[in-house]
């Protein structure tokens, strides 16, 4: 296979994945398009230095991850913050509660949730990866990423329970 | 293990991806003589699954592994030898290059260029050219593009496109990338070729 149709073949089997990662940690469309693109572009440049043709997916979420940390640093956004969420907060969300949540409102919540703890989230909800290949992707020990994706989810389904209370409640 | 211990593991638990991992093997069992945290789990699961579903049913805008393929470098290839050669011969080009360009310069001063002002927004060429792409969305793009060696240009508000270009020999990118998706005001000269209008930079001032 040519190199030309073997980076189509990538792009074509990961821009999706990426730019959904993209879109979760930087909330924009446009920033995310260009994550993804600025990713494939260091693929293109780098990408042969990868040994193990099967870690091609963790390799391409590290990089975009590590590209919107670039930026973040440049933009001073996304000061690191903790999430205090214990096991006793989290709340009974019926399945029907994330039914009723569009991606739209799913996203505008994940954007609430610190960046530390967005990532393993994202990564936790959107992809096939293991705890392990999570770790491997944002640079983390084990359990620290387990740990955060712990209380992010207590976090997102606590905000998932209050944004879908009835309206009476609401008030 | 009691129901409470369980529910901290299982808050992680995904469904089948994660039945091959040990650590949930416990708590798995546990909520099988557990009704109440089996009820528990099954709705967690479930939950998951929506998310999931929701998260990833988000579609890129329309055109993006087409811009993605289209913007690929071009792949170079890595003989070391063969790169020191070329790296060899660029070098002796370039200084040549570099010396008739200096020779040239000296005897016609850029013949026929006339030094003007051109007010309005620095573009990516390439991807002005190819998609029409300009303007604050792009702007992170552009300056990649530029920074890494694509053409640079200029937009006037008249709508005419000027190359814009450093001294004979010299790149200007990097400056240029400061400014990309910016309006901004360039004093240069202007030279014009088979209708191809070019600006060799002397001053660029934020407007």
């Amino acid at each position: 296979m040519s190199a030309d149709l073997e980076f189509e073949n990538l792009v074509r089997l990961y821009y999706r994945d990426l730019y959904r990662f993209g879109l979760s940690l930087t909330g924009s469309e446009a920033d995310a398009a260009d994550l993804t693109q600025e990713t494939f572009y260091i693929w293109a440049n780098k990408g042969h230095q990868l040994q193990n043709p099967a870690s091609v997916k963790g390799w391409l979420f590290t990089t975009l991850h590590r590209e919107f940390l670039k930026t973040c640093r440049r933009q001073n956004r996304f000061p690191s913050e903790s999430i205090d969420e214990r096991m006793e907060d989290l709340p009974n969300v019926p399945a029907e509660c994330a039914d009723r949540a569009d991606s739209r409102t799913l996203l505008r919540i994940l954007g609430e949730i610190a960046e530390d703890f967005r990532a393993p989230l994202v990564l936790y909800y959107m992809e096939d990866l293991s705890y392990k290949e999570i770790a491997d992707v944002l640079a983390l020990p084990l359990g620290t990423v387990q740990s955060r994706i712990s209380r992010a989810k207590i976090q997102l389904l606590r905000r998932l329970s209050e944004t879908n209370l009835p309206v009476e409640h609401a008030k | 293990m009691n129901t409470r211990d369980a529910k901290e593991i299982l808050l992680l638990y995904r469904g089948p991806i994660d039945d091959s991992d040990p650590q949930f093997r416990v708590a798995l069992d546990y909520a099988k003589s557990d009704p109440e945290l089996g009820q528990w789990l099954r709705e967690q699961t479930k939950c998951y699954d929506m998310i999931r579903a929701k998260l990833r049913a988000i579609e890129p805008p329309l055109g993006l592994s087409e811009k993605i393929v289209r913007r690929r470098p071009i792949p170079f290839p890595r003989d070391w030898s063969r790169i020191g050669q070329l790296a060899a011969a660029i070098l002796i080009s370039a200084s040549v290059t570099a010396l008739l360009m200096k020779w040239s310069e000296r005897r016609h001063a850029v013949a026929g260029a006339q030094e003007i002002l051109v007010t309005g927004e620095v573009l990516d060429m390439t991807c002005y050219i190819a998609s029409n792409l300009s303007g604050p969305e792009h702007a992170y793009c552009a300056k990649v593009c530029i920074r890494n060696g694509e053409p640079a240009g200029i937009k006037a508000r008249d709508g005419k496109v000027y190359l814009l270009t450093g001294e004979p020999g010299q790149s200007i990118n990097a400056k240029l990338a400061d400014y990309a998706a910016q309006v901004v005001t360039i004093k240069g000269k202007k030279s014009v070729r088979d209708g191809f209008a070019q600006l060799q930079v002397e001053e660029i001032r934020k407007f």
